[in-house]
């Protein structure tokens, strides 16, 4: 049985997967959701905050679903990085930088979110007043620019991340098998990179009153 | 087995499908070897052009084309089984050119007039190179052949009664030697180019692990025989071929018609350029045999003066054919040319010389013949056995099936045929021993040890004004401007004379890598002297020779064909029949005998049982 | 035209000793490529400070850029030095041995470990036996052929695999080459027969999945093999191969 379900190609296969489902499909929810934060403070914390935390069911195993993924593809993916040598200033072709920003890219949003979730959902958790006006709290941390720096840092990373992600797999998993379909794929990763960048600077910028 | 080419390899594998374990030694890991260079393909009869090609045209074709001087039965036998070992490298999964239904295409050759070829685009040679290197590695795989890549062969080891029981070899990383014990050994170690200097071959093909043999007591045969092939690029390190299937595919030779002209080759018109290929014979055009066209070449260019801009230059024109066509048919050749020339093959012609290429003799081997068939006896332990019991040798570093000259695409054929053949006879001659290698005492593996290790004491310890790199250019000199096409007695004598005098200069070399680990320079200059020996018998074979077949052209001996005659003149008759008395005199393999003093020379008849020289080659 | 052609080499003396940077100049003459300046240099081992030394070795054969032999790295870029021709070159010419093989000498190297992969991933089509059968094989369209030849033309020669950031004396990665040659015989007809064995070679450690997709490869091979599509397609094979592995046992 071992042998048949091959671990070593099917681990590779679940990396490849949780960094799509539930990893990249929350991101693209949880951006497309916290855009909303240019609606303002009341509709913010009354229809997003509150909202899904009254109609979400399951919420916690859903968490703790989406944390087990998170870790386990960046735990794996640490262990991937680790067997890579790095060569892009030799080799300074297009897909070569690409590799690099790769890993590069999940370094920083590994950091990113562990940052980011410890002061958003666990400071939440700890404190009834941050969940109460999550808005307001999010305000505060954003009034330090560097804050709002770090976030752009960790918004494109883990964006990148994501976009390059799909290109990967559409050849890991021999979709996208000749050069021309990976150069269409490329575009269509970039366009999706650019899209869901833009959306998270948009609630990022939302919470401080700058959006249009 | 000694060295993993294309022959090594087919032997290898035939002796490890028969059961038996092999050791495979080889100078580098074998899928560097020299068969890979071949571009343009192998000969075998399939007639897929419609042409009522035959097998019997193949073996006729075969003999003449090698001037009737190669024993007839292992010709035969070769064409018959050409098409079988086809459809097995087929099997093996090389990739072979197809035709629009998926069979494999062919395509025309020098000195036939048939399309005969099956080729695998421009890199036959490596494909059929690669599919046995990957046959070979399913037994390494599994443990049936065991392959030592970096090693040097140095000499055979022979018991008491001169039977040949093992080898020495040098580990080229580490320099150390050792000691092998076989119950037979095959030689599959390649051409001997690198004795003129340049030549299209690689630059380990030097011929020395066959001159090495011959010191040891094998006979080496027709020496003297050696293919100039028409077209190669003239070069620093080598001359690089193009390969015959330009003129194939319709590549056309010529030079200005006046001597110096400086234009651009591609503004001068039709009418001021001598195509002489086509005007001499017309009938095969610029697809007659390597050794006439590169005559043909020597002579516009140095007799005539005719050379592009004065040099010993000749151009290749293929600019009149479709460039798709020839992207498709030579993409990978002519890329070789653009890539070492800097110029474009599509669009203007090539500039080439005739250069040393192919070495139809070699270590003479024995067959035996099949009463019945007429061919070689299938299986039998004399095939390809030399004159050391127990030791064999094939592919180019024999001297079987070319004769005087070797067909285009006849090559790849032989290398792989007579590594086939070699396999089995190994098998057969290990059913008959009645002792192994195991059984003979050390002494004698001691004994050739220690003679190799003092070798190489007394090279690296040598101290003198010469350098074994610059001896070779001395001897490429020698060999260049007296052994090449054109030959003539005193220039001969000259030749030997200069050869002689490199081995005395051998004596006072001194090594400038002092380097314990992969001394390349101890290694090459062991190599020099073995390339002198063989040069003296080639030189020396050349000079006995008095008259003109195949390869070896003396003009003083020529035999001219009258012009513009033919069968049933009378003038063509009284020349045929001066050439039928020079057959009686001439027809004949030369055989060396290595003696302290120097090659000693007999003359061998040849097996003429197939087809009797009845019609002198004729192409035009 | 220059007057001299100038090397810097990375030089070492065995496979323990340390390395270190040595230089050369020779007279400049047209035509000349890194191999045959190097046979000029072996002829003449002196270096830029005029002192004697040993002379520089190297790997070569054919010097017509199909053997594969004399790989290093030339000005920064994996490739075959007999087709690197000075005159194309910025001067000093600058030559390393590769460096993802352990070096034996100065630019040789030992690439064992590139045949030891053809073995593992079995690049080999089964046969019979080597004598004829009386068949051939079944027929292949020229369409197909001309793919596979794109791939029979990988001499080993070991330049994917020094660009590749996946491969090293440290990983497992069985590198882009053996890939390549897994895809070949999947695509032969009677190879395909053992695709499983190859698709479930390639699927362990240091497979398939260990290619990050740099693409490096298909940059510097020197015979524009399309290794990434080969990869791509092998994505593709594997994909499949592990589908049916689960569920049509």
């Amino acid at each position: 049985m071992a042998d048949s379900l091959n671990v070593h190609y099917l681990s590779r296969k679940i990396h490849s997967l949780l960094g799509l489902v539930p990893v990249g499909f929350f991101l693209c929810f949880h951006l497309w959701e916290n855009s909303m934060s240019r609606k303002g403070q009341a509709f913010f914390n009354e229809h997003v905050v509150e909202g899904i935390a009254t109609t979400l069911n399951y919420k916690l195993a859903i968490e703790l679903f989406l944390a087990a993924g998170i870790l386990a593809h960046g735990i794996y993916g640490l262990v991937i990085w680790w067997q890579s040598k790095n060569n892009a200033v030799r080799y300074a072709y297009e897909a070569n930088v690409r590799y690099l920003l790769q890993r590069i890219t999940a370094l920083i949003t590994l950091a990113f979110i562990i940052w980011h979730v410890w002061h958003t959902r666990i400071a939440a958790g700890l404190d009834a007043g941050v969940e109460a006006d999550l808005f307001g709290h999010l305000q505060q941390v954003y009034a330090n620019p560097l804050n709002v720096v770090l976030y752009m840092i960790g918004i494109t990373a883990a964006t990148f991340h994501l976009a390059d992600g799909l290109w990967l797999m559409g050849i890991n998993w021999g979709i996208t098998t000749h050069p021309r379909a990976q150069r269409i794929s490329l575009a269509a990763c970039g366009i999706v990179f650019v899209v869901l960048m833009f959306l998270g600077f948009h609630a990022l910028w939302g919470f401080n009153g700058r959006f249009f | 087995m000694v060295g993993g080419g294309l022959g090594g390899l087919w032997a290898a594998l035939r002796a490890a499908e028969n059961g038996y374990p092999v050791k495979l030694f080889s100078l580098f890991p074998v899928k560097r070897s020299h068969s890979c260079c071949a571009q343009g393909g192998i000969n075998a009869v399939f007639d897929v052009k419609g042409q009522r090609d035959s097998i019997q045209q193949h073996i006729v074709d075969t003999i003449k084309g090698g001037d009737y001087l190669a024993d007839q039965p292992p010709i035969k036998s070769m064409c018959e089984e050409a098409p079988g070992l086809i459809r097995a490298f087929d099997r093996m999964g090389v990739t072979f050119s197809r035709t629009p239904e998926g069979t494999m295409d062919q395509r025309l050759f020098g000195g036939v007039k048939n399309r005969r070829t099956c080729f695998a685009g421009a890199t036959t040679g490596q494909q059929l190179l690669y599919a046995v290197d990957e046959q070979v590695r399913r037994f390494e795989a599994d443990g049936k052949i065991t392959k030592y890549e970096d090693w040097e062969f140095l000499s055979i080891v022979r018991d008491g009664n001169g039977t040949c029981r093992g080898i020495v070899a040098m580990n080229l990383q580490t320099m150390k030697l050792e000691a092998f014990r076989a119950d037979a050994v095959i030689l599959a170690t390649g051409g001997l180019g690198l004795i003129w200097g340049r030549s299209t071959m690689s630059t380990n093909s030097t011929g020395a692990a066959a001159a090495r043999v011959y010191q040891q007591g094998a006979r080496f045969a027709n020496g003297e025989f050696v293919q100039f092939h028409p077209t190669a690029i003239p070069g620093h390190d080598k001359n690089r071929l193009m390969s015959e299937a330009c003129r194939g595919e319709g590549g056309r030779i010529w030079v200005p018609r006046n001597a110096g002209d400086q234009r651009d080759p591609v503004d001068i018109p039709e009418a001021e350029r001598f195509y002489f290929l086509e005007e001499w014979y017309p009938a095969y055009g610029n697809t007659v045999p390597r050794d006439i066209a590169s005559r043909a070449i020597v002579r516009v260019v140095r007799h005539m003066g005719l050379g592009v801009g004065g040099k010993e230059i000749a151009y290749l024109d293929l600019s009149h054919r479709p460039r798709r066509f020839l992207e498709d048919r030579l993409g990978g050749i002519l890329e070789m040319y653009q890539t070492f020339t800097g110029e474009d093959p599509y669009t203007g012609p090539m500039k080439i010389f005739p250069s040393m290429h192919y070495s139809m003799g070699g270590i003479l081997v024995d067959y035996e013949k099949d009463g019945t068939a007429g061919g070689m006896k299938h299986s039998s332990p004399r095939n390809h056995a030399t004159t050391i019991p127990g030791l064999y040798a094939c592919g180019e570093c024999d001297s079987g099936y070319h004769g005087a000259n070797r067909l285009g695409a006849n090559s790849l054929l032989s290398a792989s045929f007579s590594g086939r053949v070699a396999g089995d006879a190994v098998s057969a001659y290990l059913k008959t021993l009645k002792s192994t290698a195991a059984d003979v005492p050390a002494d004698s593996f001691t004994k050739e040890l220690a003679r190799q290790q003092e070798i190489n004491r007394t090279i690296t310890s040598s101290s003198g004004p010469e350098n074994p790199f610059a001896l070779h250019h001395a001897l490429g000199e020698i060999m260049q401007e007296h052994v090449f096409v054109e030959r003539d007695n005193a220039g001969l004598d000259k030749a030997v004379a200069g050869i002689r005098d490199l081995k005395d200069r051998f004596r006072r070399i001194t090594l400038d890598d002092s380097g314990g680990w992969t001394n390349q320079s101890l290694s090459w200059a062991r190599q020099i002297y073995d390339m002198i020996v063989l040069a003296e018998v080639i030189a020396q074979g050349a000079r006995l020779r008095d008259e003109c077949r195949g390869s070896h052209f003396k003009p003083e001996f020529e035999l001219k064909v009258p012009p513009g005659k033919f069968a049933g003149d009378p003038e063509y008759e009284a020349y045929k029949a001066k050439w039928k008395a020079n057959n009686e005199k001439w027809l004949k393999a030369t055989v060396a005998t290595w003696t302290p003093d120097g090659p000693q020379f007999e003359f061998k008849p040849v097996d003429l049982s197939v087809m009797a020289p009845e019609q002198p080659r004729d192409y035009r | 035209m220059p007057k001299e052609i100038a090397f810097k080499i990375k030089r070492q003396a065995d496979p323990q000793s340390p390395s270190y940077w040595e230089e050369f100049v020779m007279p400049y003459s047209p035509g000349h490529n890194v191999v045959s300046a190097l046979m000029y240099l072996r002829e003449h081992p002196v270096n830029r400070a005029g002192q004697r030394v040993n002379p520089v070795a190297w790997d070569c054969n054919c010097m017509e850029e199909v053997c594969g032999a004399c790989s290093m790295i030339v000005n920064g870029v994996p490739r075959q030095s007999c087709a690197a021709l000075i005159d194309e070159l910025e001067q000093p010419i600058v030559l390393e041995p590769l460096s993802k093989f352990p070096v034996v000498r100065d630019l040789v190297v030992d690439r064992t470990r590139m045949f030891t992969a053809l073995g593992q991933v079995q690049a080999w089509v089964p046969i019979e036996g080597s004598y004829d059968i009386h068949v051939q094989a079944p027929r292949i369209s020229p369409k197909e052929q001309s793919v596979r030849y794109l791939f029979s033309r990988c001499m080993t020669c070991g330049c994917c695999m020094e660009a590749c950031p996946q491969y090293h004396g440290g990983s497992k990665f069985i590198g882009p080459a053996p890939l390549g040659q897994v895809y070949l015989h999947n695509a032969h007809p009677t190879g395909e027969f053992f695709r499983e064995d190859r698709l479930h070679a390639i699927m362990q450690d240091g497979g398939i999945t260990d290619c990050g997709n740099a693409q490096n490869c298909v940059q510097v091979c020197p015979k524009d093999i399309p290794l990434t599509t080969a990869i791509g397609e092998l994505g593709r094979q594997t994909t499949v191969q592990w589908l049916k592995d689960v569920f049509c046992k």
